[in-house]
């Protein structure tokens, strides 16, 4: 996704109200910003459409990978039986995503490992943050809507 | 004939068109960070996203305060944020290599001694059960 013109600065900030997002500069120096809010996008509404609690690790993972990643997943919410922890370690190259056994209900192992297999595709092709959206949209597929809110 | 006004209009305004596009096409792509591809080594600290916490009147991502990033998992006060900020021993500095296995397998961990082990160093109320999952190389 390239854009022609970059976007000019509107100084939109005031004594009541911050700068404009895209003028704070990149908040990180791993994603730029239309890639953070493609994160934000995805794990917002898969948490909100799943009712599980999804959060994204990046980062090193101290070996072996998969204590750490469950160690960090239980720290991840106050209900960690609901929630979801997908940890990348780019570096590492390796994905492991955990889930809690309320999650694992709905979110049986074989949709994870399938959601896994695509992740793991698109790292390879080097595209991080496109990996992480559809496996996370894979997963809340998967994952469904909570009963409350069935209807049929 | 082929005098400089000939050159100019027959040749130079294509130029000029050619290097207008080739401005615009490229230089914004001088600036993008660098692509990661894999084998890289992964320098940058690790971050840790959040969804937005469910009640926050309504409205979808559309205020864009980004994701609630949460370097290392420091203690903020989002529903949902780990509950003590990361400990300087796991932040691990020496990147040892992933096995060379490929493929996903599946892990039914067992993980209850493991989850409730990580629970009782800030004593929260619910362990995890036993935990599900995959992992994946690449």
């Amino acid at each position: 996704m390239t854009r022609a013109l970059e976007v000019d600065s509107h100084d939109t900030a005031t004594s009541q109200t911050s700068s404009a997002r895209t003028d704070e500069g990149p908040t990180d120096d791993i994603f730029s910003f239309r890639e953070l809010a493609r994160l934000d996008e995805a794990l917002t509404m898969s948490s909100r459409e799943t009712g599980l609690h999804f959060t994204l690790y990046v980062g090193e993972l101290d070996m072996p990978t998969r204590r750490t990643a469950e160690a960090l997943h239980a720290r991840s919410s106050h209900h960690p039986t609901d929630s979801v922890l997908i940890a990348v370690s780019p570096g590492q190259r390796v994905v492991e995503v955990v889930t809690g056994a309320g999650a694992a209900r709905r979110l049986p192992d074989r949709a994870c490992a399938l959601a896994v297999l695509s992740m793991t595709s698109s790292f390879a092709s080097g595209d991080l943050v496109g990996g992480i959206v559809n496996g996370l949209r894979q997963m809340s597929d998967q994952a469904g809507h909570p009963a409350a809110l069935r209807t049929h | 004939m082929f005098d400089l006004e000939w050159y100019l209009i027959f040749a130079g305004i294509p130029l000029a068109i050619i290097v207008i596009l080739a401005l615009l096409t490229l230089k914004p792509g001088a600036n993008r960070r660098p692509r990661y591809k894999p084998g890289q080594p992964w320098n940058h600290a690790p971050v840790w996203y959040e969804p937005h916490p469910v009640h926050t009147g309504g409205h979808g991502p559309a205020p864009a305060h980004g994701p609630a990033a949460v370097p290392g998992g420091s203690g903020t006060a989002a529903l949902g944020s780990s509950m003590y900020p990361e400990q300087p021993a796991e932040r691990n500095t020496d990147a040892s290599g992933a096995g060379s296995s490929h493929g996903a397998t599946a892990h039914g961990a067992s993980a209850a001694g493991a989850s409730a082990h990580g629970a009782s160093a800030h004593g929260a109320p619910e362990p995890a059960g036993p935990l599900g999952g995959a992992r994946g190389t690449w």
